[in-house]
């Protein structure tokens, strides 16, 4: 009768025990003889008499008896393991399968083939007699075992790895076939312990084989329940810069079908284990949103199982082999890779083209105004001089733009996903730049100036400073404009965030030379600007009235401040703009008093200051929920917020829907809604065709819309897309609207509708 | 004539150069601190990128100083993230590997750092004395063992499991990030059958050449992340 031998350490070696089956083995050990050990114990630590007397504690398990079924137990505290056959006796040439069962303390588990973050899956090899053969191990489908942030694949409880084996059709009844194993396995809880062990089966030869027992059947079922199954289903993984879209296509795959879905890849590296997994489903598509891994190759299979929970709670594991595409998928979104295809010189083209739009876009407005006197200076100049400015304006919007560009890599390189036009999802950004819109508003009023001593240096100063100044104002230019670049510019942005840093810099090149365009222009044909008016009072008027467009925009960003941080934030940007003003206003009263004015110069200063100490205030403000502010208005209003699951679930329902994202610094979004979606008309028309209107607000950060919007490789706003009924693929619409656009294109998706009777394929 | 008439417009700007220097440099301060904001509320599990800046870190190590990449700049750094009873660990200490490469690295002036993110209570965390102690009976050679109870480290350079390794050359880019060879086993047999990942790894770039296989697959225990 064999018996079942436990050593127990203690100390360091309490968790490390090892598994012996027979007394003949232990006494090898006691001789030090058995080099098995070594890979485990120290063997040193073996002979220290003390350790022996409490660490060998002997156990028989004089209840377990080998049978033709089950071998003789190899124990731990944590395992269990035996070798067990699914049939009692067999037949000459019959499959039949043996398994690695292993029952499980509480917490501790072992590993499917990937074994996940940590961890190794367990090794059997089979030693059979002559003709036998054997197959691979059948793995069963595995569950997730988180620990913090680290998600290992594998079993708890109770596990079987089976393996088939045909017997030998010379095989003769009567006799027994002999099989053995020698395992290894990695046991963890959140310590791993290695084990192994060896087992023997001898099952009779019969002329007509026997299943086994129930207790053995029911062992192979617990691995049968989880054998992963055909997929039948096409599959493909599209990749996106750090996201992977897992998109798994079926008539199956149904709401009541698919309660949740996870994928485990087949090998390290194609996914992140330990990355949540988001699901949208609609009707006949699955869509799992996954993140890279580390060795993610466009180029290999990306094999795993689909571990797929139904309403009912059970689980089933397919195998899929996802084709890889590029163009992301996510969300059963059109994918816009037109800027993918095209060859670098027509990107960079349409890049330029983007830019010189740009000059049109209302949130450029303080710019032109900038620009709109700059032109007024030009007039009368030296021809040399208009040029040089020009090349100085052009060289600053470059700059800035590569600058942008730069910080926007750097902060993606940080791992946070950020938009286009993102410093004004940063309430500090917001308040300093109405504060220096005022600032400038109100040196233009003439409050103040700060150039007094311009006029009496030299002229290679002053040209000096002039080109300075036209430097200046490219830059400034951009700055503000970038909330506007995402119109037309959206795709190209997220293109260029993604491609290489050539590209990408090529990119923006082309984009601020196209912005700077038309004022370069201007100074390059002498001609347009000699039909400037000459210089004159009207100058100092025009002055005055740009100001006005300083103080609205500073008005502006002071509201999309109360979108961000609410009341307080209007407090601290109006205290802000109070001590911005009563600093010019003192620094303006010392310029035109005489003297040095050194304390309205500290004053001035120490007001300033003032306004850093309420950056900081702003700083440490938390962010209220912008969610919750949606909401409350939404309930009044004739939208609902934005989330992807209302989105999944309203197209399976095969409902029409039209998205909005928008945000408060988004002014061509705000333009669009006051002036298009908000109208009676196209109210009318969502409600005729019975559309849900789903608005996102991206005025704060929000990473559900910014995953949206990348699964249409868009990077900015504004966006709208128009999903027909029937769960039809979605319209991407232009991001400045009119009434005409979007109405059409709600009476375009409903005529193909009626002329393709398919609502959902 | 030009003179006059250039100067008097000048005059005349609506605005002056300097409102307009000072207010875009601090435009675009804003965007920078804009972005430091949005950076320092990223993700705990950023993963860091091969061929890009390596993740900076601040840690004390087992005799009480405190190391910083920042002012390692200059010299090729190795990580090591350890828990002395992680059986994978000791497959490779108990075979030498570990303090071979550790030679190997310090005879080539590489600045080899050992890691341990186990927090108090959980396996591999060690006492500073401890960790001296490991180092001596072990005869193990690192510049320095670095103490990260509370696996800020290990969450900045994603590290899962022990032994996990990374590289860092001079230019404080990192150049190499997996497993210490290709087969993960406790099987001190199977280190002559693996490909050291991490030797070719630290000879390529002691010799200035490209790392071929930059990430590989770690293998081993789960690092013990504090939980609170």
């Amino acid at each position: 009768m064999p018996t079942a031998i436990l050593r127990v350490t203690s100390d360091y070696y309490r968790f490390h025990m090892a598994p012996i089956r027979l007394i003949g083995a232990l006494l090898q050990h006691l001789d030090g003889t058995d080099a098995r050990m070594s890979g485990v114990f120290e063997r040193k630590s073996w002979r220290h008499p003390a350790l022996w007397m409490s660490t060998f504690v002997a156990l028989c398990a004089g209840a377990s008896v080998a049978s033709a079924q089950e071998s003789a137990p190899v124990t731990s505290p944590r395992v269990t393991a035996t070798l067990i056959s699914d049939a009692a006796s067999v037949a000459p040439g019959q499959t039949f399968r043996v398994g690695l069962r292993q029952r499980l303390a509480p917490h501790w588990h072992t590993y499917w083939k990937n074994s996940g973050d940590a961890g190794a899956p367990p090794e059997i090899r089979l030693n059979l007699p002559k003709g036998a053969t054997a197959g691979e191990i059948i793995w069963p489908g595995p569950d997730r075992i988180p620990a913090g942030p680290i998600m290992s694949y594998g079993y708890e409880n109770e596990i079987v790895f089976p393996i088939r084996v045909t017997v030998p059709s010379d095989a003769a009844p009567g006799q027994t076939l002999s099989v053995s194993a020698d395992a290894e396995w990695l046991v963890c809880e959140k310590e791993c312990i290695p084990e192994q062990g060896s087992f023997t089966l001898d099952i009779p030869i019969s002329s007509a084989s026997a299943p086994a027992g129930d207790d053995i059947g029911a062992a192979f079922a617990i691995a049968d329940a989880r054998k992963p199954l055909p997929g039948p289903w096409s599959a493909k993984l599209a990749s996106e810069g750090d996201a992977l879209a897992l998109t798994v296509e079926g008539a199956d795959l149904t709401q009541a079908a698919v309660k949740s879905a996870y994928f485990y890849p087949a090998s390290w590296g194609i996914a992140d284990h330990a990355a949540p997994q988001q699901l949208s489903l609609t009707d006949g598509t699955l869509t799992l949103a996954l993140t890279k891994g580390q060795t993610f190759n466009p180029e290999a299979k990306a094999e795993g199982l689909l571990a797929i929970t139904d309403g009912g709670g059970v689980t089933r594991w397919f195998e899929i082999s996802p084709s890889i595409s590029g163009a992301p998928a996510g969300g059963g979104a059109a994918s816009s890779s037109l800027i993918e295809s095209l060859p670098l010189w027509q990107t960079a083209l349409f890049a330029f083209i983007g830019g010189l739009i740009l000059n049109l876009m209302p949130c450029v407005f303080p710019v032109l105004a900038i620009k709109a006197t700059a032109i007024a200076r030009l007039s009368g100049g030296e021809l040399r001089e208009v040029r040089l400015a020009g090349a100085y304006y052009t060289l600053g919007v470059v700059v800035a733009f590569t600058a942008l560009a730069a910080a926007l890599l750097a902060v993606r390189a940080g791992g946070t996903a950020v938009g286009w036009g993102f410093q004004f999802q940063s309430p500090l950004f917001v308040a300093g730049m109405s504060w220096l819109l005022l600032a400038i508003g109100l040196n233009l009023s003439g409050v103040y100036e700060i150039g007094l001593g311009v006029t009496g240096t030299g002229q290679g100063l002053t040209q000096k400073s002039g080109h300075a100044g036209s430097f200046f104002t490219g830059l400034l230019a951009v700055v503000l404009a970038t909330p506007c670049t995402a119109p037309f510019m959206g795709v190209a942005v997220g293109t260029a965030l993604s491609a290489s840093v050539l590209v990408c810099l090529l990119i923006f090149l082309a984009m601020g030379l196209g912005l700077a365009a038309p004022y370069a222009l201007l100074t390059l044909f002498p001609a347009l600007a000699r039909a400037l008016p000459r210089p004159g009072p009207w100058m100092l008027r025009l002055r005055q009235a740009m100001a006005f467009p300083m103080y609205a925009s500073a008005a502006w960003l002071v509201w999309v401040l109360s979108q961000q941080l609410g009341d307080f934030g209007v407090l601290v940007a109006l205290s802000g703009a109070l001590l911005v003003a009563l600093a010019a206003w003192i620094y303006g009263t010392a310029q035109h008093g005489t003297g040095r004015g050194l304390i309205p110069r500290g004053l001035a200063a120490a007001a300033i200051a003032g306004t850093f100490g309420l950056l900081l205030q702003l700083d440490s403000a938390a962010t209220p929920g912008i969610a919750a502010r949606t909401q409350a208005s939404a309930a009044s209003a004739n939208y609902e917020p934005f989330t992807t699951a209302r989105l999944a679930e309203l197209r399976k329902e095969g409902k029409p829907v039209f998205v909005n994202m928008t945000a408060a610094w988004c002014i061509t979004c705000l333009v669009n809604e006051r002036t298009t979606l908000s109208t009676e008309a196209v109210q009318e028309a969502f409600r005729a065709a019975g559309i849900t209107y789903l608005k996102g607000d991206w005025t704060n950060r929000n990473p559900e819309i910014g995953a949206y919007l990348r699964s249409f490789n868009r990077d900015g706003l504004p966006f709208y897309a128009f999903y027909p009924a029937g769960g039809r693929e979605p319209a991407v619409l232009p991001p400045v609207l009119t009434e005409a656009i979007v109405v059409g294109e709600i009476e375009r998706a409903g005529r193909s509708a009626q002329t393709s009777p398919q609502p959902i394929k | 004539m030009t003179d006059n008439r250039l100067k008097s417009h000048l005059a005349d700007l609506p605005f002056d150069r300097r409102t307009l220097m000072l207010g875009t440099t601090a435009g675009l301060t804003a965007v920078a601190a804009g972005g430091l904001t949005m950076l320092s509320s990223r993700p705990a599990m950023a993963s860091p990128q091969i061929n890009k800046p390596a993740p900076d870190f601040t840690a004390v190590d087992s005799n009480g100083k405190t190391q910083r990449l920042a002012e390692l700049r200059g010299k090729i750094v190795a990580l090591e993230w350890t828990n002395h009873d992680c059986p994978y660990v000791r497959k490779h200490y108990n075979a030498g590997n570990m303090q071979a490469l550790q030679r190997q690295a310090a005879d080539a002036g590489v600045v080899w750092l050992s890691v341990i993110s186990s927090p108090p209570g959980e396996q591999g965390n060690v006492t500073p004395q401890k960790a001296n102690e490991l180092t001596q009976s072990r005869k193990a050679s690192p510049a320095a063992i670095l103490l990260d109870p509370k696996g800020q480290m290990g969450r900045a350079y994603d590290a899962r499991t022990t032994p996990q390794m990374f590289l860092i050359n001079a230019e404080g880019i990192l150049v190499y990030m997996g497993g210490i060879d290709s087969i993960p086993s406790t099987r001190a047999d199977d280190l002559e059958k693996a490909t050291p990942y991490f030797r070719d790894a630290l000879a390529a770039v002691t010799k200035g050449e490209p790392v071929k296989n930059a990430v590989t697959r770690p293998y081993g225990c789960a690092v013990k992340y504090t939980t609170s």
